[in-house]
């Protein structure tokens, strides 16, 4: 046996039989290794696409993914993907390539120092110096991909070593540290909830990872305590939950965004004050304690200090708090529900807009009626995923997969075509920008090799949307370098990829080309063309705090 | 401030380059920095000077997987008299 058999073998005990990945000269013993090895080989166009496909699957699976690419430009070509799951915290087992060793160091045709590149897009990153590591190496990539904060590891992998005869090493098994909740500031927490009126639980894409969603939405209705989603928390929190506001920040709901700044308590779960969510950080929630639960300890005190840390899984985490709170009466807020559910009720979506074009907001919540009790929903970045994120409804089966920290444009595609694969019956739609569309466009030929019955729904203003809505707005309508108006043709580019596809540009042909993309057996592309005037509101400026939301009417820019 | 860590680590490849990216990215910069090989380990004393709470430095050093103890003194920093 070889290094790369070995690689192989060491894959298949940790149970994968599925990679993402794209072959090249310096991981050609492992691409020989997997041939007829029994492990599908899904293989992109890009490897971009292929590190972004790895990353959905690995999302939808909630189980580390592989994926694979040889040396210098194939490694380089992963480090979006890489930082993107850093970002979100996806877990990732990454095998690169590398030159042999003794050319390492030579600038030797492809080669790139990965392992270098890696240190600020990984959770962590080895250089595999001997085969008697791989081994070990393995089972530490693994570990580390999925416990404590979930995050990309990359293994880099000499040519010499894929080649040298190697030997499987017995790994005795990890010691796993359960993370064990301090009980005696769970306590401290339930005094800070008592003492509040205006207690808002802040919810964050750390919920759906540590799997808490249950025991979150159980103390949410137990207690009938508030709540606001991050980007990434949606889906975390029953929409059908009356006191549930819906996202707060940049574009959050007006309701989500007053709740919290009215709050005189904020509990925040598995969050991580991110700018796009806080706005100006010092009036962020101004004068309110916060509790902060998270699973990473370089999280807390980081931009918000914490009068109560919560530091460990939040599944037990949650539990703990539930069972500490039993003596809190949940009609002691009664004001403060009052007042959250006329909120609620006032600033609920409009969708008020004439003339014939279709208005985006409108359009998305028309297919999330559609889609059923089971789908996931993947995003690229703009208007369209903003859009999506406050008219699409979510839950813990209907999911949504988008670039919450990084802000991937090309992220959509590649990612709808892993997650299919981790859930080949599951509704798989993609909403993507005409900007965005185009940066991994070609991942279509993927949707097409393997069949994937993939639902495009492609929002088209022949702008880069949302770079020339703030150019509109915060830069004299100086629009630089937003026109896309000389895109091609989308419905004619599906067609070259064998995917049916159609546009509409009316209202009228919503509902039908709905049904026609839900509809379709294989995979559609449903180009929509909307106009250019038409923007994401609200919107928290730069520098402002989040109750100074622009509001615009939308017939004001039509 | 002024901020003396002293840490041991296991001696893999890029741990030094790990620790000195955390510390720029982190927003300190390096006053002095002594490593010594050991057996496996390197045994590192970094001192860094910024304006930002040491906490969030010391928590993001902690998390480097190959770093196995670390440990923190903070003073204000030394005024210097040239003659």
């Amino acid at each position: 046996m070889n290094g790369a058999e070995l690689v192989i073998k060491l894959l298949k005990d940790k149970g994968i039989k599925q990679v993402f990945g794209y072959p090249g000269g310096a991981i050609m013993p492992v691409y020989d290794a997997l041939y007829e090895s029994g492990i599908e080989h899904v293989l992109s166009r890009h490897e971009q696409g292929a590190g972004f496909a790895a990353l959905g699957n690995a999302k939808i699976s909630g189980k580390p993914s592989v994926c694979i690419a040889t040396s210098g430009p194939g490694a380089t070509n992963l480090v979006t993907a890489l930082a993107d799951a850093q970002f979100d915290s996806i877990p990732m087992v990454v095998i690169t390539g590398q030159v042999a060793s003794d050319l390492m160091g030579t600038d030797a045709f492809q080669e790139i120092d990965m392992l270098g590149l890696s240190l600020a897009v990984t959770k962590h990153s080895f250089l595999v110096e001997h085969s008697s590591q791989l081994s070990s190496i393995f089972d530490q990539a693994f570990e580390l991909a999925q416990s404590g904060r979930p995050g990309p590891v990359l293994i880099d992998l000499p040519k010499d070593i894929q080649l040298a005869p190697a030997v499987e090493q017995e790994i005795p098994p990890g010691k796993v540290i359960a993370p064990v909740v301090d009980i005696e500031k769970i306590k401290q927490a339930v005094t800070l909830i008592h003492e509040s009126e205006h207690p808002v639980f802040y919810v964050g894409g750390g919920v759906s990872i540590a799997k808490a969603e249950d025991e979150l939405n159980q103390l949410l209705e137990k207690y009938k305590i508030p709540s606001v989603s991050t980007l990434k928390g949606l889906g975390s929190v029953d929409t059908s939950n009356e006191l549930y506001l819906g996202m707060l920040g940049m574009h959050g709901n007006p309701a989500a965004n007053h709740g919290v700044q009215e709050c005189d308590l904020l509990i925040a779960v598995g969050a991580r004050f991110d700018d796009r969510v806080t706005g100006k950080l010092s009036g962020f929630a101004e004068g309110a304690k916060v509790i902060h639960f998270d699973i990473d300890p370089a999280e807390i005190n980081k931009l918000r200090v914490a009068d109560v840390a919560i530091l460990g899984e939040l599944k037990s985490g949650l539990q703990a708090l539930m069972e500490q709170m039993s003596h809190e009466n949940p009609e002691r807020l009664e004001h403060w529900q009052q007042h959250v559910k006329k909120m609620k009720q006032e600033y609920r979506w409009t969708y008020n807009k004439s003339g014939d074009s279709i208005f985006a907001p409108l359009l998305l919540k028309q297919l999330s009626a559609k889609l059923g009790d089971k789908s996931i929903v993947t995003t690229d970045v703009g208007q369209h995923q903003m859009w999506t994120a406050q008219h699409m409804d979510f839950s813990r089966n209907n999911r949504l997969l988008t670039s919450g920290g990084l802000g991937t444009m090309g992220f959509g595609v590649p990612v709808a075509v892993g997650a299919q694969f981790a859930e080949p019956d599951t509704t798989v739609v993609v909403i993507s920008g005409d900007g965005s569309f185009m940066m991994n466009v070609q991942e279509l030929a993927t949707i097409k090799r393997y069949g994937l019955p993939l639902k495009i729904l492609l929002i088209d203003n022949h702008k880069l949307g949302m770079v020339k809505q703030w150019q509109q707005i915060f830069f004299e309508q100086r629009y630089s370098e937003t026109d896309l108006s000389d895109n091609p043709d989308f419905a004619e580019l599906a067609k070259a990829f064998g995917i049916q596809a159609e546009t509409i540009s009316k209202h009228q042909q919503v509902e039908e080309g709905l049904n026609r993309l839900l509809g379709s057996e294989g995979a559609y592309l449903l180009h929509i063309k909307i106009e250019e005037s038409d923007n994401v509101w609200p919107l928290v400026p730069p520098g402002a705090t989040n109750e100074q939301m622009m509001e615009k009417i939308y017939d004001a820019y039509i | 401030m002024m901020h003396t860590f002293n840490i041991i680590t296991l001696n893999q490849p890029a741990v030094v380059e790990r620790l000195l990216r955390v510390v720029r990215h982190r927003s300190f910069a390096i006053h002095s920095l002594t490593v010594n090989a050991k057996d496996e380990q390197l045994t590192i004393e970094l001192s860094v000077v910024g304006e930002r709470p040491v906490e969030p430095l010391f928590n993001q050093i902690q998390k480097l997987y190959d770093v196995t103890n670390i440990g923190v003194t903070s003073s204000p920093p030394t005024s210097r008299i040239d003659s």
